[in-house]
């Protein structure tokens, strides 16, 4: 099977490959790309990054304005906040929280779609019916407020939140994956491969994901989008992570006091959020023209 | 055909009442608590009050009949007290439901009258620099997170320039008395001399939470409208239609505009169930006392009936817009009657 | 939309120049003030209350009291009652009511004659009399009045005629004429009583109040404003002011946000942070006041481990009170030795003062039996109070300070209302909170705080009930001798050093931001603010 891989690249470059030839083309798209890897790797390796501890508190550095401002310090570039804490480090650290977050539960999310979309896609009759409806409703209740819901139930804290947002995600993922896998089954090399005797299972694991793993990704970008700024919102709320926590949403709730005194508290952790959900953005709609000019040629 | 249709939205309707009901049925067992407190909103319970309580709210019975006694209770209007004020859930509810609703429309019409133009000229010129503008900024306000951006904008408006109001919905000197519960209908309705100025005052109330809440809505109707319309472009019969000798603009007008837009009719119902979570978050930073500041209070407080009623209101409203628009774009649209 | 918007824009200009246009308002509204408040009332009658809050929303400005308070001097002067009259024995008062007093005018009532003795003693006889027909409305609670014990001191209030009132108590009490100088001691009407037990609603009588004050109840709409209209008939002379809303914003900064935009005139408890910049701005000034008040921890010493003298102790030398003083007040309050400020005649000056000592925290939790420190709760209030500007902030530093010896503490915050009906239920470990005195009178801080009765009323956060310290207090009370008075109370300071129920932390200025366009506004440093007297220019 390797071997035959091999073969194939050399002369006739796989999807992959081809993929990733379109994508290059698009300059935005690749931009989107260093910046989604910056950011995954500040959420990774943040705590041996960080210059301070986040949550060291020095009372003798109250305030302090960033380093480009005269009365800054090298030592802090985007200042202290009212407790002396470092801004950079909790900047960096709130990467964990916002990004790491975001991500677990779109994996999450991705997981439990993918077992629910393949059962409701392989399904057929009432059963499958009703499950369609009930996941169409599901659908038009907006993920942020689903997942406020669900936070009203659980009550508020990150690890709640993390929960409610990944249920809030699943529908989309359950009915995009179900669609697709749908579309598949009427192709004709899966019927094909049926006559050959093949099982439901092999049929999804060889000839269904193998076509849809694509449209997943996309789908998985745009979750993750969504789950950041749903993150950073419910911080923002104070129904998601709490003070003293340095998600970014809660440090924009926490730096609201402060706006006249260092509106930078307010700015950076919101440009930090924008600009992982812009990078995110821009990598899904790369994504989403590569694939559609690789399918033109 | 179309009854058939009829029928089974109908049928679809009242499933979904029941299963919303009976969502928010069961939240009284999930929440903390005691059931009794949660259901009745009362905060301290007589031990002489409990027993008749618990035969009125037929707690001694089985699941099915207090689920019915639930559904009886809502539908007579009786939906237990906030625990917070101790006053009817629904009077509190229907006191700032309207403020929500207001917001939200205004909202909804700007990203429609803003937002479809804008989408229009961003698929007819897409290659011209105007047309990328567009797609760019499109971009940009699709990936701002929304309580920045209502900051952004307070900071620079309200605190920096000092033009517009950073709270409320008016003027709170104006005295106006409620009937409808919607700020401009009101003033209009109310017999003060001062109307005028009145009106003035509550629509720069209203200009920085409309915009911050009609941006999303804008960029997704950009967006789609874009994308609608490039799609009937490379249709054949438009292309058949340009053969024919018809000028550009003719097919625009009646080819184009009008298959493009028939889609978007079903936008109103998505777009309203984003705006309605936005205005959740406007309504917090604007301090607009709306449904979506009630409920996050409510969940604060832990105010278990309040969110209960809270969360039944919005999803049912959420979901029979939806339904609507469906219905609406399934009048206008032939086609989509077989789905 | 858009076009009535731009309709509506056209007669005064373009979009930009909006602030400078000055649309045509009538009067009434002109000569209308904003006040910002940081918090819903609870109720509509002082006598239902602690809360500074409520207080400040609706005591002065709704109600009079039968003698007022000097704040300069701290002396009584009369209000309601021109004069009064101590017996021998010192158990028995009497009073003379002013003439010719209007009650409130509104949509609701229509009173039919002025004030007289009636009033007096229904207002009072409601909170003693068990069987009065409004004693139980609404829970008998009458948090202050509970608190000093009053049930048992004042034995009947009786109407010798219409205009002379006599209070009979059941021992002598020098704290007496302060109390009934309070801000909860406002007089209310009997014969809306009676009109609202008529029409079968006697809670209204706490909700939609009728009072003598300068303005009268137009409405309340919960959690965004109250409405108050002039009171024409003011006995105390014309109010300059035509209306007075108090906009609730509890968002500290959005309230600041508020008066640099002046959508407020005036706004309660400006941040100690922001009072320099407000100093650089032209069109907005900031008050300050000297005030008897005092932010503490308290611990609610019937919960384990809180109820051992060690714990407590090690806990108060855990805390670094000047890093406090600097992140949290920003400097603009004084560090406290005790409860009482140094303003106070009964201030123990030679108290000595709390030291931050870690170690020696360390050694009292092993000895106490925690050498390896416990988890608890800090509860901090959710709204800025004078004494506290920022629980929360104050709450994060005790939590480092506390990691340092052991102890995990996770900080709780609720609602403003609900957060104090949990205290009252003492659900909390500890709380930050505060007390900000209604009177000049020592007792005033001890017997609310930390007395037994205060304890069963629920107002007593440290939930402490100590039978010495008890009898101190209340020996202090049978004399009139201030000599006699102070060392009893210095007695009961070190007293309180010695077992800690809770850590007092500091005694801050009150600060209020207003437009310099309104003048008048003053603040009480005994107790709620007062508009009666304010005026705008325009």
């Amino acid at each position: 099977m390797k071997k035959f891989r091999l073969y194939f690249e050399e002369h006739n470059r796989g999807p992959l490959t081809q993929l990733w030839q379109q994508f290059q083309r698009q300059h935005v798209a690749v931009f989107g790309l260093v910046i989604f890897v910056f950011f995954l790797l500040l959420t990774i390796f943040a705590p041996l990054l960080s210059p301070h501890s986040p949550y060291l508190q020095n009372s003798d550095l109250l305030l302090l304005p960033p380093s480009w401002s005269e009365q800054g310090l090298v030592q802090y570039p985007f200042g202290t906040d009212d407790l002396g804490r470092d801004l950079m480090s909790r900047l960096m650290k709130g990467a964990t929280y916002t990004f790491g977050i975001a991500l677990i539960t779109v994996i999450g999310s991705l997981l439990m779609g993918l077992a629910l979309g393949a059962m409701a896609g392989m399904s057929k009759g009432l059963k499958s019916s009703i499950f369609n409806h009930v996941l169409d409703l599901a659908l038009t209740i907006p993920s942020l407020l689903l997942a406020i819901i669900i936070v009203a139930v659980l009550g508020p804290g990150l690890w709640n939140t993390t929960w409610a947002i990944m249920l809030a995600l699943l529908p989309q993922f359950v009915h995009g994956i179900r669609n697709a896998i749908q579309d598949t089954l009427k192709q004709d090399y899966v019927a094909a491969y049926r006559l050959d005797g093949a099982s439901n299972w092999q049929v999804l694991r060889y000839a269904v994901l193998p076509n849809i793993w694509e449209h997943i990704t996309v789908m998985a970008t745009m979750a993750l989008s969504t789950a950041i700024l749903d993150v950073a919102a419910l911080g923002f709320l104070g129904l998601g992570a709490q003070a003293p926590t340095s998600e970014w949403g809660v440090m924009i709730a926490d730096a609201l006091d402060l706006i006249y005194l260092a509106p930078w508290a307010i700015a950076l952790p919101g440009l930090l959020v924008f600009a992982a959900v812009l990078s995110v953005n821009l990598v899904g709609d790369g994504l989403r023209t590569a694939m559609t000019k690789r399918r033109e040629n | 055909m179309m009854l058939h249709y009829f029928l089974r939205r109908t049928f679809l309707i009242a499933f979904v009442f029941v299963a919303l009901t009976v969502l928010a049925f069961s939240l009284s067992y999930l929440f903390p608590g005691e059931v009794l407190n949660n259901v009745s909103g009362l905060t301290s319970i007589d031990p002489e009050q409990q027993q008749a309580l618990i035969q009125y709210y037929a707690l001694d019975q089985s699941v099915i009949m207090q689920y019915l006694g639930y559904v009886h209770r809502i539908l007579a209007g009786e939906w237990g007290l906030s625990f917070s004020s101790q006053q009817p859930v629904l009077a509190e509810i229907i006191a700032v439901f309207p403020a929500t609703l207001e917001l939200a429309s205004y909202a909804l019409i700007l990203s429609f009258v803003l937002g479809i133009p804008l989408g229009l000229f961003a698929a007819v010129k897409a290659d011209s620099f105007f047309g990328k503008l567009i797609s760019g900024i499109t971009l940009v306000a699709y990936s701002i997170p929304i309580f920045w951006w209502a900051l952004l904008l307070i900071m620079l408006f309200s605190l920096t320039l000092g033009l517009l109001p950073t709270a409320g919905r008016i003027n709170v000197l104006f005295d106006i008395p409620t009937t409808t519960g919607f700020m401009l209908p009101d003033i209009w309705l109310s017999d003060i001399p001062y109307k005028s100025e009145a009106t003035q005052d509550a629509l720069r109330h209203l200009l920085l939470p409309a915009i911050v809440l009609a941006t999303y809505p804008t960029t997704v109707m950009i967006r789609f409208t874009r994308d609608s319309m490039l799609a009937v472009l490379e249709q054949s019969y438009i292309k058949t239609a340009r053969a024919k000798g018809l000028s550009r603009a003719q097919v625009l007008y009646h080819h184009g505009l009008r298959n493009a837009l028939l889609p978007v009719i079903r936008q109103i119902g998505l777009q309203f169930s984003t705006l309605i979570t936005l205005a959740m978050i406007t309504e917090v930073i604007f301090s607009w006392p709306g449904i979506g500041q009630w409920l996050l209070d409510s969940i604060y407080q832990r105010n278990y009936p309040a969110i209960q009623g809270g969360l039944l209101v919005v999803s049912c409203l959420v979901i029979v817009v939806n339904m609507l628009t469906e219905i609406l774009h399934t009048l206008f649209n032939p086609l989509a009657r077989k789905a | 939309m858009i076009k009535a918007l731009l309709s509506l824009m056209v007669p005064c200009g373009s979009v930009l120049i909006l602030s400078a246009c000055q649309p045509d308002i009538p009067e009434t509204i002109q000569q209308g003030m904003v006040y910002c408040s940081e918090g819903s009332p609870e109720s509509f009658n002082p006598q239902r209350v602690t809360s500074g809050t409520t207080i400040d929303a609706i005591s002065q400005q709704l109600y009079d009291r039968l003698l007022d308070i000097d704040p300069a001097s701290g002396e009584l002067l009369p209000a309601l009652a021109t004069q009064w009259r101590l017996s021998d024995d010192g158990k028995t008062y009497w009073f003379t009511l002013r003439p010719d007093v209007q009650f409130h005018h509104t949509a609701f009532f229509s009173p039919s004659r002025t004030l007289n003795a009636k009033d007096v003693t229904f207002t009072f006889n409601r909170i003693t009399q068990t069987d009065h027909p409004y004693h139980a409305t609404g829970g008998a609670v009458y948090p202050y009045f509970q608190s000093v014990d009053w049930g048992s001191l004042v034995k009947a209030v009786v109407a010798e005629n219409s205009n002379t009132v006599r209070f009979e108590l059941s021992r002598p009490d020098s704290s007496f004429l302060s109390n009934l100088a309070t801000d909860f001691a406002a007089i209310l009407s009997a014969e809306y009583a009676e009109q609202l037990l008529q029409q079968n609603q006697p809670e209204l009588l706490d909700q939609r109040p009728i009072g003598t004050g300068p303005f009268f109840f137009k409405e309340y709409k919960k959690n965004q404003f109250i409405r108050y209209y002039r009171h024409p008939e003011y006995w105390r002379g014309k109010v300059e002011l035509t209306q007075l809303v108090f906009d609730l914003v509890p968002d500290n900064a959005k309230r600041m946000a508020k008066l640099l935009t002046h959508e407020c005139d005036v706004v309660a408890y400006p941040r100690n942070a922001e009072l320099k910049l407000i100093a650089e701005r032209p069109d907005v000034e900031v008050q300050s006041q000297i005030s008897m008040n005092v932010g503490f921890w308290a611990f609610n010493t019937q919960k384990p481990p809180f109820d051992n003298v060690l714990v407590r102790k090690a806990l108060a030398y855990a805390i670094n009170k000047d890093a406090i003083l600097d992140a949290v007040y920003f400097g603009y309050a004084d560090k406290a030795k005790t409860l009482l400020p140094p303003t106070s005649w009964a201030f123990y000056h030679d108290l000595p003062e709390q030291q931050y000592d870690p170690i020696k925290a360390q050694e009292l939790l092993a000895q106490a039996g925690y050498p390896k420190g416990f988890s608890m709760d800090i509860w901090a209030m959710p709204v800025q109070r004078l004494y506290n500007p920022n629980a929360l902030k104050m709450a994060e530093l005790m939590q480092a300070d506390l990691a340092k010896i052991g102890v995990k503490a996770s900080i709780v915050s609720f609602e403003w209302n609900s957060f104090r009906r949990k205290l009252s239920e003492f659900e909390h470990d500890s709380v930050l909170i505060g007390w900000a005195a209604d009177n000049a009178d020592p007792d005033n801080f001890f017997r609310p705080l930390l007395s037994c009765s205060a304890a069963e009323s629920g107002s007593n956060r440290a939930n402490w009930c100590d039978p010495n310290f008890d009898n101190l207090i209340n020996q202090a009370l049978l004399t009139a001798d201030i000599k006699q008075r102070r060392s009893f109370y210095l007695t009961a300071q070190l007293y309180l050093d010695e077992q800690m129920p809770l850590v007092s932390i500091a005694h801050s200025k009150r600060f209020q931001a207003k437009s310099v366009k309104i003048t008048g506004v003053t603040i009480n440093p005994y107790g709620g603010i007062s508009m009666a007297a304010a005026r705008k220019s325009l």
